[in-house]
């Protein structure tokens, strides 16, 4: 793997150079209630990149929580006129990027490019360049290691930053996009430096987030197969909200409503909004019936789309270990501690 | 503590509950617990970090819960004000509900980093919160405690807002709104939000864009905030399940100033005190009406 070096003040300066060549920057920056979301930056002391796991995940910059698919417009003699959106093609660069979320994005590029291909994602994909720092493993909650990724992982990164030390980053360089900003900004590179101090960097981070995480959430397949009525999922709902706090700050969570707004007489948008599989409405049908009634139901939706369904489908686990979920539930669930939970009955079971 | 543990254990026992509601140690912190046997009930506990209101657990629609039987359910004066607006709605008989009520000297502001009580740590709403405990209850445990005397930093920003122009408030508020994603957990998470079918729900007349745009958004929060007029008990759920961290509590507070003004009324704990949007008077202010 290609490597180069950067200092924290280059970084600043790349970010400076990016705006300065109108090329959208986004990354960890403060809200106005001091809490550290990401967000498009105006100016490169905005990104705050050593401030925790951002509020939301990143995946807001390529689905938005609303995003117009087309307008349309009652013309001469009642005929509709339908607009089509632009596509998002503005070039942009995420700078701080968590690993976890970055990962959640590539996930993402296979639903969404199965059986249509979503164009906005993948405009926005294409334009996007995703510069990722490897994290040192935040808090209990973090579990990517019981995912099958870890801190460090380069998933969905076009170039992976690794503290060294002294302020400096060893910066591997992941796909060609992430070597094409490295050789568009020569001035802010250095030769590659550092390799043991980002070596043993990454391996006190995966060390750091196994030591708390629940075991590999792969093996607990079969079991989760052979017990979809087990009474596990009617105790660990119980203190369920099934409100959408989950979904709405998880880098995988992808289901939208499509809506269709009237703005005047005769005109109106076609939106999509975010959705979630935690409420009633999400499969009540036009009869009246709702296969997913209650809240063990959705509970074991959410879980299951996450580590059996989606991978069974394209290969990969939907779940990055991020820890977003049990650090916004409002009302405590915990998704490390329910995979602990079948992992125990999983091994009963054997 | 003990005595609360005692008390939950005593109440399935005898067959008073099935379950007692309560809080217990989680993964971050203090979490709800739904304590149905003496070894769940000996994991109980109660203290300043334990500022998730339980009343919403009684919602009928929460048929997993309801299936474990009669309930008794701990509360903070706040949380028996929220139990009390459920029984005033019909929504909870009172013979219905054990309520094991909890002295109270306020909650941390941030329960999950814990620490203890101070003028600096209390939860603001806490703050101007003038009930230490519930006479709504069949029981009540825990020690006397005294207020904490501390200057309520949410009075002093809505009174900023007040003093803002129409223009600067709306900037405002666009920028908080602007955050919302429309998860509905500021909903999911009130007691008094209890509605089979939320209007903010309905498609048939879409009466609340759904999409979390400015106007979306604007229009779900000025009907949130109006349906909860003089029934919101000030619990402090809907802003501490935010996902985004918008200052809902800004918006409750301030509406409840208005209908404390204008109706004398401010929502306590005894349900058969009827609220303003649930009864009719002669005298009600009525000359915004055109």
């Amino acid at each position: 793997m290609n490597a180069t070096t950067i200092s924290s003040s280059d970084l600043s300066g790349l970010a400076a150079d990016l705006l300065a060549a109108r090329v959208r920057v986004a990354g960890p920056a403060r809200a106005s209630d001091g809490t550290v979301e990401y967000r498009h930056a105006g100016a490169p002391a905005e990104l705050v990149l050593d401030s925790g796991v951002p509020r939301r995940s990143l995946k807001e910059f390529f689905l938005p929580p609303t995003e117009p698919l087309f307008a349309w417009r009652t013309g001469a003699g009642g005929r509709v006129e339908l607009l089509e959106a632009p596509l998002p093609a503005d070039p942009a660069v995420v700078i701080g990027a968590r690993p976890c979320d970055a990962a959640g994005i590539e996930a993402l590029d296979k639903v969404m490019g199965w059986d249509y291909r979503d164009e906005p994602w993948f405009a926005r994909r294409e334009a996007t360049t995703i510069v990722s720092l490897a994290c040192a493993g935040f808090d209990r909650s973090c579990m990517c290691t019981s995912v099958g990724l870890a801190p460090d992982t380069t998933k969905g990164s076009d170039l992976l930053l690794v503290p060294i030390g002294g302020g400096a980053f060893r910066a591997e360089v992941v796909t060609a996009k992430g070597a094409r900003l490295v050789a568009a900004y020569p001035a802010r590179f250095r030769p590659a430096s550092g390799e043991a101090e980002a070596e043993a960097f990454r391996k006190a981070a995966r060390e750091k987030v196994a030591a708390s995480a629940p075991p590999a959430a792969d093996p607990l397949r079969p079991w989760l197969d052979a017990h979809f009525d087990h009474p596990l999922w009617r105790e660990a709902s119980l203190r369920c909200h099934g409100c959408g706090a989950c979904a709405a700050v998880c880098p995988t969570c992808h289901c939208f409503d499509i809506v269709d707004e009237p703005e005047t007489v005769g005109t109106g948008v076609r939106r999509r909004n975010w959705d979630t599989c935690q409420t009633p409405r999400f499969t009540i049908h036009a009869s009246g019936h709702n296969p997913k009634n209650d809240q063990p139901a959705r509970i074991r939706q959410r879980v299951l789309h996450k580590i059996v369904i989606y991978p069974k489908k394209f290969g990969e686990m939907l779940c990055t270990g991020c820890g977003r979920c049990s650090r916004a539930c409002p009302g405590g669930m915990d998704l490390p501690e329910v995979l602990a939970r079948i992992a125990a009955l999983a091994g009963g079971a054997q | 503590m003990t005595e609360l543990r005692e008390l939950a254990k005593k109440l399935l026992a005898e067959g008073a509950a099935k379950v007692v509601i309560g809080w217990e140690e989680g993964p971050r912190g203090v979490r709800p617990a739904f304590a149905t046997d003496a070894a769940a009930a000996d994991r109980l506990v109660f203290d300043a970090r334990c500022a998730h209101d339980l009343a919403p657990y009684l919602d009928r629609r929460r048929v997993h819960v309801a299936k474990l039987g009669r309930p008794a359910v701990v509360v903070k004066p706040c949380d028996a004000r929220a139990v009390a607006g459920l029984i005033r709605e019909t929504q909870v008989k009172r013979e219905d509900v054990v309520l094991v009520g909890v002295r109270c000297g306020g909650v941390l502001a941030d329960p999950e980093a814990g620490g203890t009580l101070s003028a600096d740590t209390i939860a603001d709403r806490c703050r101007t919160c003038d009930s230490r405990e519930t006479a709504l209850a069949d029981h009540v445990v825990g020690t006397p405690v005294e207020p904490l005397a501390a200057p309520s930093r949410r009075d002093a920003r809505v009174a900023e807002l007040d003093a803002m122009t129409p223009a600067q408030r709306w900037a405002f508020w666009q920028g908080e709104l602007a955050r919302c994603t429309r998860c509905n957990a500021c909903r999911q998470v009130c007691p008094l939000c209890y509605c089979d079918r939320c209007m903010a729900d309905k498609t048939q007349p879409q009466w609340i864009e759904s999409s979390p745009h400015g106007r979306g958004n604007l229009s779900w929060h000025l009907l949130r905030a109006i349906h909860l007029a003089g029934r919101c008990v000030d619990c402090g759920e809907c802003e501490r399940a935010c996902p985004s961290g918008i200052p809902l509590g800004l918006i409750t507070r301030k509406v409840a100033s208005v209908v404390a003004d204008r109706f004398g009324h401010k929502p306590g704990d005894d349900p058969a005190v009827p609220s303003p949007i649930g009864t009719w008077r002669s005298d009600d202010p009525q000359e915004f009406i055109l």
